[in-house]
């Protein structure tokens, strides 16, 4: 019983960690309807220049974070001018490949730059079993996976608010609910959108520098992004908390699903079980956990 | 002044619905066919064959497969390795395990088990669409190179999982070197370009196309929208298949599953956009743009004396970049660029 | 109005009685009901959002009530089924173009043609026999229809490069290539100029008089619907508040009421 929360405690930690990725998708879909492949390659992008810039240029973590910032703000408004302006009001489809296109570019990009080596990342904060807790109950909990929970948690308390609370935040909604109306009535779609890649840009720094910290900054960082999807399929893909239930639902079932089912199939199902358990999970509820349900007129 | 239709009248609906109505392009075709199938198998050589015409070939037709999925029936898929994947183990088990196989029996049954898998995660796309159904592609194409990779089964019980290609004979005759495998190739390939070609200029490429552009429409005038869905899938994975089996077969000889990865999956997706959605046609021109583009960069990088590692980068940026530049500047690819260039062809030298 | 042979009208072939639909608690149709008869132009009217276009899709089985019945050629049922309505001879149009923009002319009319296919799948893959003769046979009736819509010009031309007023044209081909008994036009004069709006008219009463074909159809324009509907009934919020001849709902204080408003 004791390992059984182990690892689903391990798993719901790691869930935090597919909701921040998942959470860079929500903002943009919400926003522009556009389902954003690249969020993953974003994330790559974003660890690796900092690191980049840390080992390369000498720099301190602290100066080095906040330029990748201006360079993933940067990066975002470009993307939003440069490829999605030009292909609005086209097909769902086409965005979603121009998105692939795009997650081609920034690997390449990035790599490019930086090389294609591993990198270590070391934010200062050890993952190591916290002592209290496990003196107390006897698991094993890891420091870095709790604070990284706290991160998230503060980061998407503050998305909350940015969106329900600001002059901002009530533009981004009203973008999301309905674009021409919001056009009509003076808000200015282009600088909405820039905002919504921009802050997209942050989330996947924050998401980058956190799992890329915890498993080296690597190629292999940009598959988070495959993590992801079951996560929104789950949450459906407008709902900030359905990305967070979603991941957590995701993090846990597959940690266990591994720890349980894998052993008798050969293992190394996490890499598919989410994706079934959100298929099924779709043909049962096509709109998500919290999506809204479409009613389609003709 | 040479490529014009003047004087050419059809008084028939049959001459007015062939594949080329215009005499020209029916000769240039059988030239491109005499050319390909007389004279560049005395005149290439072998590694022009099997670095370049061979995985063309090959790459066309699962690129063919995927764009009757999704040029034509408008259904995204991330999984197109894994219908090929599917056609590769399938004929290698019916070779080994069934004695006097023919291969190219054991092909289309390769084939006919890709169509299967194909239908069977093709089923979500009733229920649902654009983004969700291309996460639902995507699940198997992870759920099926793990289950070849962990069934011992299905690689005959070898360690790394790596399969060798069985000897290709077809009565009696032993297809060994490039040329032969080329030629091999091409055969498969035009009889299921034409096959494919006849499907989507007859009902069920129209219901294929009717169900993509409005499926409530197409359902109110008659068409049963699961089963076209679903035909498109099993057709689409079919080709897949066979081009999965030929890979394995004519190209690489050994492969291992992983071969059929996400990465394959998207190169065939961005051979279909570059060359053009929903075009027979643009599939060719796409795998031909996929499969010599990077041997152009590696040129160029060699000439301008770049580290090798630039290359594959760079090879990522012009990737993705081009499929955005597509996207924006001509959604239906180069086959649409080439049809633009015939219409002026038609009209010069007076273009007004 | 002319009175060929075709043109008498027949018994009551479709029947819908007390229909009700709602869509999560917003009610668009409460307990309707409504008859075709055989060779009839039976016009719908009423207000926007009156629940017109939600009794079309009630009859084609694209909306299925909650309640009532319909009763379509002596078979009672609960509700349509799209694919069985369009195999017993039911077509439409739709208020908002529902042409399949990726392709010709040509190859829209022939999807309309599509439930009189009989060749298999492998035929049509070999493109032989049957296959191929049915390909050509449609062909000659679709070009038929062509001619009668006076669509010659833009045979080949994709539909989505076609002005407004052909697409509307392109449509009723569609459904027509079906050769059906019934037609149900969704406001198939919309947006329309006059002219435009006179090729409509003649198109829809030739129809109705050289194929026998029952039209139902929406419409805005008074003046339209008065010339050339046999009975028309009037909805308004989802309920039926006239219905007769021309004249009697003319003269109907209610329709008058909704239309002129409360005073």
């Amino acid at each position: 019983m004791q390992f059984f929360f182990e690892v689903l405690i391990a798993g719901l930690l790691s869930g935090v960690m597919y909701a921040l990725v998942a959470l860079g998708f929500v903002l943009i879909f919400k926003a522009s309807g556009v389902f954003n492949f690249a969020q993953g390659a974003m994330v790559f992008f974003a660890a690796l220049t900092t690191v980049g810039l840390k080992e390369e240029f000498g720099l301190s973590l602290w100066l080095a974070i906040p330029i990748t910032m201006v360079v993933m703000v940067l990066l975002g408004i470009a993307t939003e001018r440069i490829v999605l302006r030009p292909l609005v009001n086209q097909h769902d489809i086409t965005l979603f490949m121009a998105t692939i296109g795009l997650t081609f570019f920034l690997e390449g990009l990035a790599q490019l730059i930086w090389g294609s080596n591993v990198r270590r990342l070391d934010l200062g904060i050890q993952d190591v079993p916290i002592e209290f807790v496990m003196d107390k109950t006897g698991m094993l909990i890891s420091q870095f996976d709790v604070i990284a929970a706290i991160i998230c948690a503060i980061l998407v308390a503050a998305l909350a608010i940015l969106f329900n609370k600001t002059k901002v935040g009530r533009a981004l909604r009203a973008v999301a609910d309905d674009h021409q109306a919001a056009l009509s009535v003076g808000i200015p779609l282009q600088h909405v959108w820039a905002i919504v890649w921009a802050v997209a840009g942050f989330v996947a720094l924050v998401a980058g520098l956190l799992w890329g910290s915890r498993n080296g900054v690597q190629f292999a960082l940009t598959f988070v992004a495959l993590k992801a999807l079951p996560v929104l399929i789950l949450g459906g893909f407008t709902s900030v908390p359905g990305a967070i239930v979603g991941g957590l639902i995701i993090g846990a079932s597959e940690k266990l699903a591994e720890v349980y089912i894998g052993p008798y199939v050969g293992g190394g199902i996490e890499g598919w079980f989410p994706y079934v358990l959100a298929l099924v999970f779709l043909l049962v509820r096509p709109e998500g956990l919290f999506g809204e349900k479409i009613i389609r007129r003709i | 002044m040479i490529y014009r239709e003047a004087g050419q009248y059809k008084t028939t609906y049959d001459t007015d619905t062939q594949i080329f109505p215009i005499a020209q392009d029916r000769y240039a075709m059988l030239a491109i066919l005499l050319i390909a199938f007389i004279v560049i198998p005395f005149v290439a050589t072998p590694y022009i064959f099997s670095a370049i015409l061979i995985p063309f070939l090959i790459f066309s037709l699962a690129a063919l497969g995927l764009n009757i999925l999704t040029g034509y029936a408008g259904q995204i898929s991330l999984g197109t390795a894994a219908f090929m994947a599917v056609g590769a183990f399938a004929s290698y088990n019916f070779m080994l395990r069934v004695p006097g196989m023919p291969i190219l029996l054991a092909f289309i049954l390769g084939g006919i088990c890709a169509a299967m898998v194909g239908i069977a995660f093709g089923l979500p796309s009733l229920r649902i669409r654009g983004f969700y159904l291309a996460a639902s592609t995507l699940a198997t194409q992870f759920f099926v190179v793990w289950c070849l990779t962990k069934v011992p089964w299905f690689t005959n019980n070898s360690a790394s999982g790596v399969i060798t290609a069985q000897q290709i004979e077809i009565l009696g005759f032993k297809f060994d070197s490039p040329q032969e495998k080329y030629l091999l190739v091409l055969g498969i390939v035009c009889v299921l370009a034409l096959l494919a070609k006849n499907m989507v200029r007859s009902t069920v490429g129209r219901s294929w196309m009717a169900v993509r552009d409005m499926d409530v429409a197409a359902e109110v005038i008659g068409f049963r929208v699961m089963k076209t869905k679903l035909t498109a899938f099993a057709v689409s994975s079919f080709y897949c298949g066979i081009a999965g089996a030929l890979f394995a077969y004519c190209y690489v000889g050994t492969v291992e599953p992983e071969a059929y990865n996400l990465d394959l999956s998207f190169r065939i997706l961005f051979m279909v956009i570059i060359g053009g959605l929903g075009s027979i046609l643009g599939s060719f021109f796409g795998a031909a743009f996929i499969v010599l583009l990077p041997i152009v960069l590696s040129m160029i990088v060699h000439v301008t004396g770049l580290p090798n590692s630039v290359t594959s980068n760079v090879e990522l940026m012009v990737f993705g970049g081009l499929i955005i530049f597509f996207l924006i500047v001509e959604p239906h690819g180069l086959a649409r660029l080439w049809q633009i260039g015939k219409e002026k062809l038609r009209l010069w030298p007076f273009p007004h | 109005m002319s009175d060929s042979a075709q043109r008498k009208i027949g018994d009551v072939i479709l029947k819908a009685d007390n229909v009700s639909l709602s869509f999560g608690g917003v009610k668009a149709l409460t307990n309707i009901s409504f008859d075709v008869r055989e060779h009839e132009i039976r016009a719908i009217i009423g207000p926007n959002g009156a629940g017109k276009s939600s009794m079309l899709n009630v009859i084609n089985g694209v909306y299925h009530p909650q309640e009532g019945t319909i009763t379509y050629r002596g078979e009672q049922r609960k509700d349509m089924d799209t694919h069985a309505a369009a195999k017993s001879g039911i077509a439409r149009t739709f208020q908002n173009i529902a042409l399949f923009t990726g392709m010709s002319v040509l190859d829209n009319i022939m999807t309309g043609r599509n439930l009189k296919i009989k060749s298999t799948f492998v035929e049509q893959a070999l493109w032989i026999g049957r296959a191929r003769r049915e390909e050509m046979e449609n062909r000659r009736v679709v070009e038929e229809i062509i001619d009668f819509l006076q669509l010659q010009h833009v045979r080949k031309t994709p539909v989505a490069r076609l002005p407004y007023g052909i697409k509307k044209r392109v449509e009723l081909a569609r459904a027509l290539a079906a050769e059906p008994s019934m037609l149900l036009l969704d406001e198939p004069m919309a947006g329309m100029n006059v002219e435009e709006k006179q090729d409509m008219c003649r198109f829809v009463l030739d129809t109705n008089d050289q194929f026998g074909t029952t039209i139902v159809l929406i419409e805005h324009d008074m003046g339209v619907v008065m010339d050339i509907s046999d009975r028309v009934a009037v909805l308004d919020y989802g309920k039926k508040i006239g219905d007769g001849t021309p004249d009697e709902v003319r003269s109907n204080p209610e329709v008058i009421k909704a239309y002129l408003g409360a005073h």
